[in-house]
């Protein structure tokens, strides 16, 4: 059995100094108490660092005083003369999108011009937007489509990423955390930035004020 | 792939007078080495983050096989499966026994240096599958039947025009008929014949950056999306990773992702960073519906044990390599294996065996800037020489190598004698180089003057000038 023989040589590698029963009480300890290390100190208020990393991280951004704006904001990002086909995540489902628009609230589908989704939190110090998989939040919405929109509340951005570590429940932990930080890029042709590679080539963040 | 790496001179050789390689991994100095240097001078914090990112490293192996055990529990308790590989061989099985179990045909992979370590993608091609490497510069690598040349930047040794070129003899079946040399276009390319495969894939294989034992994830980091592709839209997704790869905590990955983008590419976070936990929930519309594990020793319990444990904080950001002047002067290939520049000249002889890596550890010339630049504080230039030592001391130098340091270790070991020796060769030295300064030809070392001059002993030995000073106060 690989496992029992791989751990054998672990222990008889570490010899004297592997852990007691006392070390594993302290190990625990350390699990529990999670120590966090050396953070980057913030530049600005955190506001105003996070839309400037953003920014500085190739995001578009917009800013919504209400939510309810969010349908005519995603409206004005595709051309008049089209009629929306594009991908919603159910988490976002009851803001009123028009009846007239094709939408799939599914995952995400072979070719997406646009698909939204919703944040679980912002990160100021890196200018990142984190987004959590869940039944209504779809993972694939964020990497397949040309334009990724991303919804964002202003109450959700905090300093550092272990700021959320910390609002997040361990039990509930998601099956996937997608730390986003701009674009998709490659620079593997010839060391020339490309945007994108496989993922979107916009990635628009709409800021919810209330 | 399979490790070649002998004959390390020959092909260094080679890369020496190779025009392309020689352009293109000059460009790393002012790439990633400038890159680097400003994001660490923008950053106060740097120096303590690194020691704390030691700290890390070192705390979990010390003790880990209870991060191990306790990162399995995580990832059971989450739906997702824990197998355990004792070499190479045991890996390829696991794999291989989980793609036929499912019934696999289409195999979809991210970046992932264990499974080239482990020679995956033949053991899976052996067995009729069909396997696509996702990375854009992977799947450039692949294409063209070579092996990456840097851990970080793999197609570093191609220019663009040998990438159109391949794109143009491999993309046609795919209805791209014209030769293109735009890197945009050719990026388009490989967006839209990838983009099939994903969907097509029945297994998807990641590596992982880091492995949480809080939560049993494993982390990867990426900027082009492939990885994340690969792991959500495959019906079954299989990590490889070390066992060196876990970490305790969520907070414990913050702070080496700090370290690792500015080491790796200079900047201060990339594009993506993934947590992925387990197989799809109850109630998900999209995720794996299996979700696997390899744990992967093959010969890391054996440098756990003693001198070379601090190889096993290596987080393969690739910045020793980027500042090794023995690398940026013949690329990645000249090592023979997927692990180039200081980081594989001491893994390769400690995965792949000293036989066959001998002369890896000598392509050093201990200048000490990996260490000064490695966000985890490993003492390269030590580990290379202890391999060094090993070497001898295992009896794999031999012949004239061994004649040679033998004598020296005579002559050295004599104080006086050795005042006397170096005194007169020192001096004679001198005389006959007293005209041009230099040596165009010596006895004994046509390895030196074939490529450069020896430049003449000035008349006095260092120990004489030394003693010298101190007296002049």
């Amino acid at each position: 059995m690989g496992r029992d023989k791989i751990l054998q040589r672990i222990r008889s590698a570490l010899g004297e100094s592997h852990a007691s029963e006392h070390d594993r009480a302290l190990l625990d300890a350390r699990m529990d108490q999670r120590p966090s290390g050396p953070k980057v100190a913030l530049g600005a208020e955190r506001m105003s660092q996070f839309l400037t990393k953003v920014i500085a991280n190739n995001f578009t951004v917009e800013r919504l005083a209400s939510q309810q704006l969010l349908v005519s904001a995603v409206r004005a990002l595709m051309p008049d003369d089209e009629t929306p086909d594009i991908s919603v995540a159910k988490a976002i489902q009851s803001l009123g999108w028009p009846a007239d628009w094709k939408i799939n609230y599914g995952p995400g589908r072979h070719v997406e011009r646009l698909c939204v989704t919703q944040a679980l939190a912002g990160i100021a110090e890196t200018g990142s937007v984190v987004v959590a998989s869940a039944p209504d939040n779809p993972t694939t919405l964020n990497f397949l489509p040309d334009m990724h929109v991303i919804v964002l509340r202003a109450e959700d951005v905090v300093d550092h990423p272990e700021d959320v570590w910390a609002r997040m429940a361990l039990e509930n932990w998601p099956r996937a955390v997608n730390v986003i930080s701009g674009p998709s890029r490659t620079a593997d042709v010839g060391g020339i930035i490309v945007r994108p590679a496989h993922g979107p080539k916009r990635v628009h963040l709409i800021v919810i004020d209330a | 792939m399979s490790a070649q790496p002998q004959g390390f001179q020959q092909r260094a050789a080679q890369a020496l007078s190779d025009e392309n390689l020689q352009r293109s991994i000059g460009s790393l100095k002012g790439g990633f080495v400038a890159a680097r240097a400003r994001a660490v001078s923008a950053l106060p914090e740097f120096e303590a983050m690194r020691e704390a990112g030691r700290a890390i490293k070192d705390h979990t192996l010390d003790n880990l096989d209870y991060y191990l055990t306790r990162y399995e529990a995580e990832v059971v308790r989450r739906g997702g499966h824990v197998h355990w590989a004792s070499d190479a061989q045991d890996a390829c099985r696991i794999i291989r026994d989980i793609c036929a179990r499912v019934g696999a045909k289409t195999v979809t992979k991210g970046k992932s240096m264990v499974s080239e370590e482990i020679g995956l993608n033949d053991a899976l091609e052996a067995d009729g599958l069909e396997v696509i490497e996702t990375d854009a510069g992977e799947y450039i690598v692949q294409l063209a039947k070579e092996a990456p040349s840097h851990i970080v930047m793999p197609t570093i040794h191609k220019t663009t025009s040998q990438i159109a070129s391949l794109f143009h003899e491999h993309h046609r079946q795919y209805g791209f008929e014209h030769h293109v040399e735009d890197p945009a276009e050719l990026i388009g390319q490989v967006r839209s014949v990838l983009r099939g495969k994903f969907f097509a894939a029945d297994v998807g294989i990641t590596g992982a950056n880091f492995l949480v034992a809080e939560t049993g994830s494993n982390v990867i980091v990426t900027n082009e999306g492939n990885g994340d592709l690969t792991s959500t839209l495959a019906r079954v997704h299989i990590v490889t990773a070390g066992i060196e790869k876990v970490v305790p905590t969520l907070n414990d990955t913050s702070v080496l992702l700090r370290l690792l983008a500015r080491s790796a590419l200079g900047m201060d976070v990339t594009s993506y960073v993934t947590y992925s936990t387990g197989p799809r929930r109850e109630g998900d519309l999209d995720g794996p519906e299996e979700y696997h594990v390899v744990l992967v020793d093959n010969g890391r319990t054996k440098m756990l044990e003693g001198a070379y444990r601090p190889m096993l904080r290596c987080i393969r950001c690739g910045a020793c390599m980027n500042h090794c002047p023995v690398y940026l002067s013949v690329g990645g290939h000249a090592y023979g294996w997927v692990y180039p520049g200081p980081m594989g000249a001491v893994l390769t002889p400690m995965i792949a065996g000293h036989e066959k890596a001998q002369e890896l550890p000598h392509a050093c010339t201990l200048n000490g800037r990996c260490q000064q630049v490695c966000p985890v504080k490993i003492p390269l230039p030590d580990m290379l020489r202890h391999l060094r030592h090993d070497q001898w001391e295992e009896g794999f130098i031999r012949g004239k190598a061994r004649w040679g340091i033998d004598a020296w270790a005579w002559l050295a070991t004599r104080p006086k004698l050795y005042h006397a020796v170096t005194r007169t060769l020192v001096g004679i030295g001198a005389l006959l180089g007293r005209s041009s300064g230099r040596f165009r030809r010596l006895p004994l070392a046509s390895g030196w003057t074939t490529g450069r001059d020896m430049p003449a002993p000035q008349g006095t030995t260092f120990h004489a000038a030394w003693a010298k000073s101190k007296k002049q106060g």
